[in-house]
């Protein structure tokens, strides 16, 4: 079983180190993730002969409120990933709106970890600094431990 | 489609490809069909569930709090 380890590191304006557990709580458990389409439509089209986008790189933040895993919706069009349901969510900014599912891998850089999330649904993360949001779909399948005093968490999948 | 509860269905327009066992043997089938195309995949017999993500919702992503949380005591 995969396990990943982060405590955090960060530096203020002036360049100074923010503790770990200060960082943790300003940032969030945030991974750097690759990512890119589902990994069986993956192979249907490399049979096809059809090229794969190159993956879309940045940082995921483990949500463990959210129900659903969301990837930002600029990266799943420059994907260029197929869309399989419409599900209605609601914003900041909307009361509700349609936004589409699409099925994603999302790989952890640098480590063996490979994530599917096959109903991932696209928002608006650039903003945030974002790629992926990761929710409870994919958290049920793992573990994950928050140390706040260590400024670290580790999640095994 | 009440003969394949709990199977995964791929739909495209109104064409449906066929009942899949799971949501990868689905895509798959979609992807082998429709490449790069949009199509829809749901499971049969499943109600959808309700989408909650308060992160969204709320606005709450990289929020800034002015008195953000300190230990229980301090």
């Amino acid at each position: 079983m995969p396990i990943l380890n982060i405590q955090l590191a960060a530096q203020d304006p002036s360049g100074n180190q923010i503790p770990p557990l200060v960082a943790l709580q300003q940032r969030g458990p945030v991974v750097q993730v690759s990512v890119s389409v589902e990994q069986n439509i993956a192979q249907q089209l490399l049979a096809q002969g059809v090229p794969l986008p190159a993956p879309a790189r940045g940082f995921a933040l483990i949500d463990t409120g959210a129900t659903s895993t969301c990837i930002d919706e600029a990266a799943a069009a420059r994907l260029d990933l197929p869309a399989i349901d419409v599900v209605t969510i609601a914003s900041a900014s909307h009361a509700s709106t349609q936004q589409s599912v699409h099925p994603i891998q999302i790989e952890v850089v640098g480590l063996p970890i490979t994530i599917s999330a096959p109903r991932a649904i696209a928002a608006p993360l650039a903003a945030q600094g974002l790629v992926v949001l990761i929710g409870r779909d994919v958290l049920q399948h793992c573990t994950l431990f928050y140390n706040g005093p260590a400024g670290s968490f580790s999640l095994s999948v | 489609m009440t003969a394949h509860p709990g199977r995964f269905v791929v739909v495209k327009g109104e064409r449906l490809l066929g009942a899949f066992d799971s949501m990868g043997e689905a895509l798959a089938a979609g992807a082998a069909a429709f490449g790069l195309q949009s199509f829809l995949v749901r499971r049969l017999g499943e109600k959808q569930g309700a989408v909650n993500i308060p992160a969204l919702t709320l606005g709450l992503l990289r929020a800034d709090p002015q008195h953000p949380a300190g230990r229980s005591g301090s």
